[in-house]
Formats: structure tokens, C-alpha cells, sequence
């Protein structure tokens, strides 16, 4: 099983490839490239604070974040490139030494490099986010100017911020141009709030949008006889739908299609309103070539979800909250129809807001790009 | 298990010039040897007011000549700030953004930034809701980083987790109840390595660690979860005393004095050097809702959501007064000099007499909703919504 909260990156050799550049004078014209060993030197530190562990080591880190801090302006941008392959304790460490020296260089910050890192979607989108934030502050009107062209911007924050921009430039215009740049900004949005938001002024303007369509939510699911959870006994117990979990075998199979906007598949519905029990649910998922991708449950019960037989997800968890893309684990699709097999375990609570038993459950990339169909 | 004698409540009772911690840096609440102004509003009696970068439900805490305070921003909640003011003008002297590495959902009601800092003076920790833990120095320099649940991968709670940290002898000692990966630890405060973790119930609480001084074992650290408390020794962490009981789940329970005063089914006076567990005492009407209970002079007092305060004799739990204050209550009521303060979700603050009337003596408002427990130092009351901190002017020389 992999959590994508437990993806360490490989070593950064793109970094490393971008210190070699600088060092050899390719890269930057001010008093750094005069100092080829001095910007080897911070980039290095840059690395090894961006790459640190969760734990351990954080005298060497503070002192790597102090160089960070002293560094000449010319050199904030070669260590910015070191989120390439920040771990996310690595991307705090690195955050607070640039944080620290973009305060001390006061009006000595290169606001140019800054502008072109953080417009070249191909740097490191941590990066280029903290430096969009840098400007904001320094230069709003060249910060803004940028997010013309980042409507499909791989940095979230950046994308998210583009899209605001573009839809308040129309918030005057006819109603047949807001909705036209509504809908292209539907499509352009992953962050799942500003898809609702989004989506809801299209509705209030006569639209009809699917919104667990363009969110992406796996519809079509069987659901299974259910087990026993009495006492809890069941998120551990393996009954046969999970002992062969790439093909799922059940006495009984029912369809279920996910309902409503947040795409929910609700197996009180379904299986009538009970305590105390697990339930499966199966569904097939085909992809276009093979990848890895995120699998993303929402649910107020205990679940385990397996892709092809491998266990991506497990939470035992009860009516704790429940949010779209509550837990998120890695997995590996193969080319063709893939199977997707969930365990929803009701407990046996008693209160009101404990009885709802269901999930929402959707693929995606990185961003959160919807990807699958199913047959 | 019986923890031996206690010497008292914990040390380093709120001084007038700093409040270190969630209720002050012992956790009491209460800061007798300084006065505030009884009258304020938007437009007067106001030092000055910063707005915060994103949203929170922490205390503010007042180390030297900073007041820092936490958010959290960003449409996942995921960027958590540390701000720090400077104490006299209210000018930010800096401010850290920090990415969170651990769950950032929560109830709308709540914030990734929950938890209120702690401070030894020297250093300023700050905790969220992520289970990311930070120690900065008073220029915000990052000293040590934890990212606790990268390291323990199941912890946290969706609604929000809102226990703060707590330093006692140079540790931070941080509670992660939840059903997941539940645990205790001792972090070193100098270095950010384990002194000693535990392994907890898997049951979600939100409250917060507190010293307890006992006799045979020194500073012991109090944890509390629905099930009871548990009594540790703050050096090695082990296990001096356990009480069971129906226990609130976020209310912290309050000491003085050789006693523990619990939420459970009212207010439970405790003692942790009895081998029963029996309480000495338990008094229903003193009810507790979201706001932990203040103990001060020979009285006990609690407030409930919907805005009881209620007044008791510490020594029997005998009730002495109840007064209906107005609104809804997330904020723990503190002791400030002779008064009892306690501000509402509303922005109502209630200034209540503390010495045996409890008559309301004045009622003032700010605009926002305030869930934070107000913080207060030399004379000025740091009062925190979701989105500002406020700083009441210093009382008027007698």
C-alpha cells in the first residue's frame, strides 16, 4: 500500500543540474555569478534543507536555514529551483530560510528573476507559489499580470488564483460572456471548492451541470450482502468479497449508482438502514494506458478500498467528518478495465448524525483531474 | 494507582507581564496580580487591532514584547501562520508560513490552527490541527520542525483536532487523542527529539495537557480523554496515577492546591494521591460545555455553552451562584486581578465581579465571532476572533 503522504522523493538531480548551470556562469549575472563556489555552497544548503526527514537533524537544518537566510539577492532564485524535490518537512525548513533572507534583502529582492521563475510553469510549483507571494506583496500588479497565462497552471494555488482573476474581468459583462467563461473555467478548476462555486452561479444562470460529473466520481458500483461488524469486528475480519479483492466474489450482488452532486453511494439506501455491519462495493474502472493515480475516498465510516487487489487505502474511522477526497492513496491502473473494491463498515452508534453509512470515491491525478471511465 | 503527595498547583502562576500558554503558561487562567479596564468598544478603549492572515480558534499567547498568534489560509486549510506582533504599537514584526503536512480537514466551525502556542520566554512553539509542530525563536527563526503525523501516519481527527501544547521543564508535551494513531509525547524543547511518547486510546478528546507537581515524582504532565486522566511523570513519562471516568472530551480539567477539579457530570474534585478514586466532591450545576473550568482564590467556576456561569466553594464544591451571561461560550472564562472575564462567541466580553457578588459589571463589544480564550498581560486584555486580534488599552492608573 502506498500513502501519498509517505512519497519520499528520489535525490534532485534536477536541482543539482541547475546548481551546475549557475556555477559555470550560465545562469544569473549579478554578484553570485561571481561567486560560483558561494551560490554551490547555498544551493547545497537549499537541498538539504528542501530534502530533509520528518524528524531528526534539525540543528543542521536550522544552520542550513540561517545560510538560506544570509544569502545575496542573486542567489534566491537558484535556491527557490531546490522544491524540486522537497519532502513536505523539507518544504517548511526551506520556506522559512528564503522567508527569512527575501526580509532581510528589504527592496534588494530581484523582483525580474522572481517574475520569470514563477511564470515558467516548468519550475518547482512550491517555488514558484512562494514567489508569486513574494510579489503580491512587493509588485501586485506584475503578480496579477502573470495570472493571465495560468489557467491551466500545474501550482493549485497559482490555477486557483487565475481563475478568480478571469471570472471577476467578466463580472460586468453581458450574462452570455459570463457563462461562457464560467463553463471554460468549470473545466479549468480542480480545487473541489471552486468547482461547486463554479458550477452553482451556472446553475443560478439556467446551466445544467453535473457537478459529480466534472468532479469525477466513480457512479456505477455492485454492492454485496453484508458481514458482521458487531463490536467492530468486522474491518479487520476478511470475508470473501476481499479474499480474492481483484475479482471480488459475493453471494449476492446489487447495483448501486452513486447520487447527487457529492456523488455519494449510500448503502442504507441500498441495503436498508443497518448497525453494525460491513458491506463491499465493486466497480470497474477503465483507463486508456497505464499509470499511476490517486484514488480519493470520502466517507463518515471505516473503509478500505483496493485497486486490482492492492489495499491503497485503509482508515478506521468512525462519523468523524466526511469530505470529498477525504483519504487519498496511490495506485497503480494497467491499461484496460481495472477493479475497484471498497469496504464500508458501519458501526453500531447510536446517535442521529452516526447513521449515515456511505462513500464517495473518485480517480484522479495530482491536481485532481478526474481519469477513468467506466464501461 | 495513587501519585503521592502533591505540592500544589503548578508553578509559575501567570506573571503580569507575559501569558505564555493556552490559559496561561500553567494552564490556570487566571492572572491576579494585574487589572484591566472594565469598558471597551470598537471606537474606544482599544490599543490597537491587526487582522489576522487566515482563520483561527487559538488563544493568542504574550512572550516578551511580541503577542503571537496562529491562522491557518488556503481553500485546504494547508497554510499555517505564525504571526507575531509587536506588544506596544501592533505593527506585525514577523510573520512564518509554514505548509501542513499532516490532515487539514475540520469542521467549518474550527480551524487547522486550534491549537494556542506555548512559550518558555525564549522560544514559541506552535501546534495545528495537522499535527505539525514548530519551534521558532522571538525572531522566527526556525529552531526544529515536527511533523507528527507523517510520523505516526493515522493521527489526526477530520473535525479538527485542538489540543495545545503545553512546556513544562524545558518539553513540549503535546496530546494526540483520535481514533487513529492516538499518542502522547515529551519533546524536547531544545532539540525537538523525543523524550519519551506514549501510546494513547484511540478515542478523539481536544483537551489539553497540564502540569501537575506531585511530591514523590516532581512535574507530572495530566492527560485527559473521555475515559479519565492519567497522571505521568513529566521527566520519563511514566505512568504515576489513573482515574477513570465519564470525563469531558474538550473542557481540560483545572488544579490547585492538591486537587484536580474534572469535567465530569458537573465538576468532580479529585485527588490524585488517594488510592480511591473516588471523588471528594461532584457538583452537577457546575456544568462545563466547550470552556475549561477556572480555579481562583476558594472558588471554582465553570461556564456552559449556553453562557451559565456558575460559582462554587472549592473546599466541598458547595454552589454559591449561578449568573446568566448572554450567547454561546467556546472561549474558557479567565481570572483577571478581581474580576472574572468570559467572552462570547458573539464578541460580547463580560467583565463579572470575582469577589463574591459575581454581578456583571460591564459588557462590551467587538465585532467578529470569538471562540479563542483571551489572553492577558500588564494590564491589557488580548482578544482574539476568527479573523483579528484586538488589544484592549491598559487600565486607567488609580
Amino acid at each position: 500500500m502506498t500513502l501519498i503522504a509517505r512519497r519520499r522523493p528520489a535525490f534532485p538531480l534536477l536541482v543539482l543540474g541547475f546548481v551546475g548551470l549557475f556555477s559555470i556562469g550560465l545562469v544569473g549575472k549579478t554578484r553570485a555569478a561571481d561567486d560560483p563556489a558561494g551560490v554551490a555552497e547555498a544551493v547545497a544548503a537549499a537541498v538539504r534543507l528542501a530534502t530533509a526527514s520528518a524528524s531528526g537533524g534539525n540543528a543542521e537544518r536550522a544552520e542550513d536555514a540561517d545560510r538560506i537566510a544570509a544569502i545575496a539577492p542573486a542567489m534566491l532564485v537558484p535556491c527557490l529551483a531546490a522544491f524540486a524535490e522537497a519532502t513536505p518537512g523539507g518544504v517548511n525548513w526551506l520556506t522559512n530560510g528564503l522567508d527569512r533572507a527575501v526580509e532581510r534583502m528589504g527592496d534588494q529582492v530581484p523582483l525580474a528573476d522572481v517574475t520569470a521563475f514563477v511564470a515558467d510553469p516548468t519550475r518547482p510549483s512550491r517555488g514558484r507559489t512562494l514567489g508569486y507571494r513574494w510579489l503580491q506583496s512587493r509588485d501586485a500588479a506584475t503578480a496579477a499580470s502573470l495570472l493571465d497565462s495560468m489557467l491551466d497552471d500545474p501550482a493549485l494555488p497559482l490555477r486557483r488564483a487565475a481563475i478568480e482573476k478571469r471570472l471577476a474581468a467578466v463580472a460586468d459583462a453581458a450574462e452570455p460572456e459570463q457563462i461562457a467563461v464560467h463553463r471554460e473555467m468549470l473545466a479549468a478548476a480542480r480545487d473541489v471548492d471552486q468547482v461547486q462555486a463554479i458550477a452553482a452561479w451556472l446553475r443560478e444562470h439556467g446551466d445544467e451541470v453535473d457537478v459529480s460529473q466534472v468532479l469525477g466520481f466513480v457512479k456505477n458500483w455492485r454492492a454485496s450482502e453484508t458481514f458482521d461488524n458487531v463490536g467492530g469486528i468486522g474491518y479487520a475480519a476478511v470475508y470473501p468479497p476481499e479474499k480474492q479483492a481483484a475479482a471480488p466474489e459475493a453471494t449476492a450482488w446489487k447495483e448501486v449508482a452513486a447520487e447527487g452532486d457529492q456523488g455519494a453511494v449510500d448503502l442504507n439506501a441500498a441495503l436498508g438502514t443497518l448497525k453494525g455491519v460491513v458491506s463491499y462495493a465493486v466497480a470497474e474502472v477503465d483507463m486508456p494506458r497505464g499509470r499511476t493515480a490517486e484514488v480519493r475516498i470520502g466517507s463518515p465510516c471505516a473503509v478500505i478500498v483496493w485497486v486490482n487487489g492492492e489495499k491503497v487505502i485503509d482508515r478506521e474511522v468512525y462519523h468523524a467528518s466526511e469530505a470529498i477526497d477525504q483519504y487519498v492513496g496511490e495506485a497503480t491502473f494497467r491499461a484496460g478495465t481495472n477493479t475497484v473494491l471498497v469496504k464500508c463498515c458501519q458501526n453500531e452508534q447510536t446517535e442521529s448524525w452516526a447513521a449515515d453509512w456511505k462513500f464517495q470515491l473518485r480517480i484522479c491525478d495530482q491536481l485532481g483531474t478526474p481519469l477513468g471511465v467506466q464501461p | 494507582m495513587a501519585a503521592g503527595v502533591i505540592l500544589g498547583a503548578a508553578p509559575g502562576a501567570a506573571t503580569a507581564g507575559e501569558w505564555l500558554g493556552f490559559r496561561g503558561g500553567d494552564g490556570s487562567g487566571v492572572a491576579a496580580d494585574t487589572a484591566i479596564r472594565r469598558t471597551w468598544s470598537e471606537e474606544e478603549g482599544i490599543a490597537w487591532k491587526v487582522d489576522l492572515p487566515g482563520r483561527s480558534v487559538a488563544s493568542p499567547i504574550v512572550v516578551g514584547d511580541l503577542v503571537v498568534a496562529t491562522a491557518s489560509s488556503g481553500p485546504q486549510q494547508d497554510q499555517l501562520h505564525v504571526v507575531a506582533v509587536d506588544r506596544e504599537s501592533g505593527t506585525i514584526r514577523w510573520q512564518r508560513v509554514f505548509q501542513a503536512t499532516g490532515r487539514t480537514l475540520c469542521h467549518p466551525t474550527s480551524a487547522v490552527a486550534a491549537c494556542t502556542p506555548a512559550s518558555d520566554g525564549e522560544r514559541i512553539v506552535a501546534f495545528y490541527s495537522s499535527c505539525d509542530l514548530f519551534c521558532l525563536d522571538l525572531e522566527g527563526r526556525l529552531l526544529w520542525q515536527r511533523n507528527l503525523a507523517v510520523e505516526h501516519p493515522r493521527a489526526g481527527n477530520d473535525v479538527g483536532m485542538g489540543s495545545s501544547p503545553r512546556i513544562i521543564d524545558d518539553a513540549v508535551f503535546v496530546q494526540v487523542d483520535c481514533q487513529g494513531d492516538a499518542f502522547g509525547s515529551a519533546i524536547d524543547l531544545a532539540t525537538g527529539e523525543d523524550r519519551w511518547s506514549v501510546t494513547r486510546a484511540k478515542l478523539a478528546s481536544w483537551s489539553s495537557p497540564l502540569e501537575v507537581d506531585v511530591a514523590e515524582h516532581g512535574a507530572c504532565v495530566l492527560m485527559q480523554n473521555p475515559r479519565g486522566l492519567e497522571l505521568r511523570r513529566a521527566d520519563d513519562g511514566t505512568a504515576v496515577w489513573l482515574w477513570e471516568g465519564n470525563v469531558g472530551g474538550i473542557a481540560m480539567a483545572a488544579t490547585a492546591e492538591g486537587r484536580v477539579f474534572v469535567p465530569s457530570s458537573g465538576i468532580a474534585a479529585v485527588d490524585p494521591t488517594a488510592d480511591s478514586g473516588r471523588p471528594l466532591w461532584q457538583q452537577p450545576k457546575l456544568s462545563c460545555g466547550i470552556s475549561s473550568p477556572v480555579v481562583f482564590g476558594d472558588s471554582v467556576a465553570t461556564l456552559n455553552n449556553g453562557g451559565v456561569l456558575a460559582v462554587a466553594d472549592r473546599a466541598d464544591g458547595s454552589l454559591r451562584k449561578q449568573v446568566r451571561l448572554a450567547g454561546t461560550f467556546w472561549a474558557s472564562p479567565i481570572v483577571v486581578g478581581d474580576t472574572i472575564v468570559a467572552v462570547n462567541m458573539e464578541g460580547t466580553t463580560f467583565v463579572v465581579d470575582a469577589g463574591g457578588s459575581y454581578e456583571i459589571l460591564a459588557e462590551n463589544d467587538l465585532p467578529g465571532s470569538f471562540p479563542s480564550t483571551p489572553a492577558v498581560a500588564d494590564g491589557s486584555l488580548y482578544l482574539q476572533s476568527e479573523t483579528a486580534l484586538w488589544k484592549t488599552a491598559a487600565a486607567a492608573q488609580p
